[in-house]
């Protein structure tokens, strides 16, 4: 196990009868880091999560949360984690206040009290309410103040952001920046990927079981291709631009302006186009969600 | 496991209260009519007299009848495992897959809680809870014999309620156990259900019939001493019925350190680890 990282796993496979739902996840995810975990409905997203926590046994595989074994040490590994679960469901019978306080008690009161009311007035959230009265958001906002609520090492969050309104999203945001700059690790899955691009220090995407791709999402952003065009003073012969590697011809217009698909380094580019007249350079840079849709309608 | 007993406790307050108040309530009812029977006693006899041998084998005899004991137990301590087994059916099936039915299992055990610590919480806060509602309705009972001829002491009143707590211990740790096998907690609650109203009938019915007491003798409520108590508690079927209770418990807790904790929603046996073995065998 290295040491830096606070989750690894390696080979991690599930099946419920006859469905697969994980069919070998690898991931590694470094201490200090905020990792996206990308993936439609059904890809396996949950699946790992409940796995890390030891809540579902993976078939085969090993995995390691904090450099622990979760189903060995699994109460050692869970004193160190706070769960937001993907489907957050709470007891009814209690106030939020009374909601919150069960969950310090069943750590053994570690918990800082002061922070969990910072956090429950930056999301508008009365403690007094009965759980039963709240609405979807709120419950969520009780699910937020739980998970942070203790200052755990790892943050294992399940769509943090489902069910509440934009501005509630970046109070949120803002608490997982804060965690992660206390030195916790964050753990996130979502399909919101606008948020995921903003916060996360790397992705991983899974598809159907499988984690297909890891990387940073300005490294996956860069890594595709951009749309460029250019308009020149006048027209051009565009032989000296279609001989660049990574260049493409996509429209050409009437002569004067151009669309080209650049792959990879823009240097080549830049550099050949300033031996024209331009008039303007309009780049297009992909979202992550385009980049994201890709991986589900390209691939096998 | 502290914290969960008690939140468990919490939950369960109005149940608990409402339970103990009803038996209370209706052991102030029977108590208060033993005088008046007494006073009738003459015209009830006729009328006992005149019912099928069946009937009065039934009910234990004419004399059993007019005992204070016998008339606690016929009107009252008979009964109650029928009506409090359906607390300890309810309570038992739930006591951890109710949580995980709807959902919110997931998240106390993503706290550092040990599995083996929630269930045995849970068992205790549903001992705890079934006292509480048995101490009521003994409490109902001594106060509404000290206003009749009923004259037992406190403590010997006390051992109906025991014997109750065995067997409703037992029916409560095997809806716990099946709980834990079945596909939900509903059908292992009305398999419970159906075992405790089987087990009455067979139990009562055992007296008629000479047949059913090879039956009886796999009947928990055979084991169940009622208002006799009083006059004698057998700690032996009492113990008997702890040790099963126990037993399943245990089991549960095996049961439940090996498998997977389900989602909201999802169904099916509970048998994944069991498939685990073989697949790998």
């Amino acid at each position: 196990m290295n040491e830096s990282l606070a989750l690894q796993t390696q080979g991690l496979t599930k099946s419920y009868g006859k469905v697969l739902a994980l069919r070998g996840v690898d991931l590694d995810v470094r201490r200090g880091e905020i990792f996206g975990f990308l993936g439609p409905n059904g890809s396996g997203k949950t699946t790992t999560i409940r796995c890390l926590l030891d809540l579902i046994r993976p078939d085969g595989g090993t995995l390691r949360v904090l450099g622990r074994d979760p189903q060995r040490e699994s109460v050692a590994v869970r004193a160190q984690i706070g769960y937001l679960p993907g489907e957050l469901r709470l007891d009814e019978a209690f106030t939020v206040e009374a909601a919150l306080r069960f969950f310090s008690r069943l750590r053994g009161n570690h918990m800082d009290w002061a922070y969990a009311r910072d956090l429950s007035d930056r999301l508008n959230l009365d403690l007094q309410l009965r759980v039963k009265n709240l609405s979807k958001g709120n419950k969520q906002k009780v699910g937020i103040v739980q998970a942070l609520m203790h200052r755990p090492a790892l943050l294992l969050l399940d769509e943090p952001t489902g069910g509440l309104d934009p501005l509630m999203q970046q109070q949120v945001l803002r608490a997982i920046r804060e965690a992660q700059a206390n030195g916790a690790t964050v753990f996130f899955s979502s399909h919101v990927l606008s948020e995921v691009e903003e916060i996360a220090d790397r992705v991983g995407i899974i598809r159907s079981g499988v984690v297909v791709e890891v990387a940073d999402p300005q490294a996956l952003i860069d890594r595709a291709l951009r749309r460029v065009r250019v308009r020149f003073k006048k027209p051009i012969e565009l032989e000296a631009l279609l001989r660049l590697p990574g260049v493409t011809l996509i429209d050409q217009g009437d002569g004067s302006s151009v669309l080209l698909n650049v792959a990879g380094d823009m240097d080549q580019l830049i550099k050949t186009l300033a031996a024209y007249a331009v008039i303007d350079v309009d780049i297009e840079r992909p979202s992550l969600e385009e980049i994201f849709l890709a991986y589900y309608t390209e691939q096998p | 496991m502290k914290t969960v007993l008690r939140y468990a406790l919490l939950r369960w307050r109005g149940q608990i209260i409402g339970w103990g108040v009803a038996l209370a309530m209706l052991a102030f009812i029977v108590a208060s009519l033993y005088d008046v029977a007494l006073q009738m006693r003459g015209q009830l006899e006729q009328l006992l007299k005149g019912m099928p041998p069946e009937l009065m084998m039934f009910v234990g005899g004419v004399d059993r009848v007019f005992s204070p004991a016998g008339f606690l137990d016929t009107r009252y301590f008979s009964m109650l495992p029928l009506l409090l087994g359906v607390f300890a059916v309810l309570i038992g099936s739930g006591l951890v897959v109710g949580d995980e039915e709807n959902g919110t299992l997931d998240l106390i055990l993503a706290h550092p809680v040990r599995r083996v610590d929630l269930i045995i919480g849970r068992w205790l806060a549903f001992c705890v809870a079934l006292l509480g509602i048995l101490a009521m309705a003994w409490l109902g009972l001594i106060i509404a014999s000290s206003f009749t001829s009923i004259k037992f002491g406190w403590l010997d009143m006390a051992l109906p309620f025991v014997a109750l707590f065995g067997v409703l211990i037992w029916f409560g740790g095997l809806a716990l156990l099946l709980s834990m096998i079945m596909p939900s907690r509903r059908l292992a609650a009305s398999l419970t259900g159906l075992i405790l109203a089987a087990s009455y009938f067979v139990t009562a019915f055992a007296r008629l019939s000479p047949n059913l007491s090879v039956l009886a003798k796999w009947s928990p409520l055979t084991y169940y001493q009622g208002g006799s108590a009083i006059e004698g508690f057998n700690v032996g079927n009492f113990g008997g019925l702890l040790l099963m209770a126990i037993v399943s418990v245990l089991l549960s807790v095996w049961l439940f350190q090996r498998r997977d904790i389900r989602i909201a929603g999802e169904g099916g046996w509970r048998l994944s680890f069991f498939a685990r073995r073989l697949r790998k065998a």
